[in-house]
């Protein structure tokens, strides 16, 4: 038997979380088990489609294949290249929604 | 309502926004990817390329200088053929037997076969028909732009075409000259 198998567990790791799930894990693994994860998450890409946001990073992405050549592009290099636009041409009514909901979900949930 | 909280509540809230978005976006991401590597994206580059290349071809085809004769002879097909820009297949004709070349033929049988004065006086059945053709009026001469166009014909309406003639008093029929 190698000795190895004796020696104490890693301590930063555990140290960090503790061995307990943070407040934020406990709310994602009910936000999923209630299924209001999958229902929030239909609901912003309805949004984000019907408001043509969609389209935007589509254009994006289509421009950058045209640029760099379709052989090259990779699924990184699109999200790189659309994830801060994405964030930031987000319409705020569209983010109001969302936060509006999740928020009422996690009082509900939260105790 | 308790302030640490609704701040707690408000980042927890924008946390798992941005958790969604960042799955959209990764969806959306991956959806293109697809597109652009299967190139179902109506192919843009290649359909530019395409759209050219076909204007070009069509300038080259339109392009006037293209039909001197040192260009037709080496014009090469999609077959990578060539052809002379005149047929040069050879056949009899059934008129007057003589053989002509295929690209020949039907300025020859228009001569041949009646559309020029001299073949009509030959083939006539009587000479009265002649001569009431010729006595309609518009001198023979006026005929002979025929070897130009056949559709002076047609627009000569004050004197009568002489494919309508030769088809209600002759027998023999011009096809060529009715289409």
């Amino acid at each position: 038997m190698k000795h190895s198998v004796n020696r104490p567990p890693t301590p930063d790791a555990a140290e960090d979380q503790g061995k307990e799930p943070t407040l934020q894990e406990i709310i994602n693994i009910k936000l999923i088990e209630s299924g209001e994860k999958e229902r929030l998450m239909e609901l912003l890409r309805e949004r984000l489609i019907d408001c043509g946001w969609k389209d935007e990073m589509k254009a994006l992405c289509r421009a950058h294949v045209k640029k760099k050549g379709r052989t090259n592009v990779t699924v990184d290099d699109l999200v790189h290249l659309i994830t801060p636009k994405g964030r930031a041409s987000v319409p705020d009514s569209v983010k109001a929604e969302l936060l509006q909901r999740i928020r009422t979900f996690l009082m509900s949930a939260a105790l | 309502m308790s302030g640490p909280n609704e701040d707690k509540n408000t980042q927890l809230s924008s946390h798992f926004f941005g958790d969604l978005l960042d799955s959209i976006i990764v969806d959306v991401a991956s959806e293109c990817h697809r597109i652009a590597k299967l190139g179902l994206d109506r192919n843009l580059e290649e359909e530019e390329e395409e759209m050219r290349l076909s204007v070009q071809a069509r300038a080259r085809v339109a392009d006037p200088s293209n039909s001197s004769e040192t260009n037709t002879k080496y014009v090469v097909d999609i077959f990578g053929q060539t052809h002379p820009s005149i047929a040069t297949e050879i056949f009899e004709c059934m008129n007057c037997g003589r053989s002509i070349a295929a690209g020949r033929f039907a300025p020859h049988l228009e001569k041949c076969m009646g559309k020029g004065r001299k073949a009509r006086l030959k083939v006539t059945r009587s000479s009265t028909a002649a001569q009431n053709r010729y006595s309609r009026g518009s001198p023979v001469s006026a005929y002979s732009p025929y070897s130009n166009s056949t559709s002076t014909n047609r627009l000569s309406n004050g004197t009568p075409s002489v494919a309508g003639e030769e088809y209600s008093n002759g027998t023999y029929e011009e096809p060529w000259n009715k289409t």
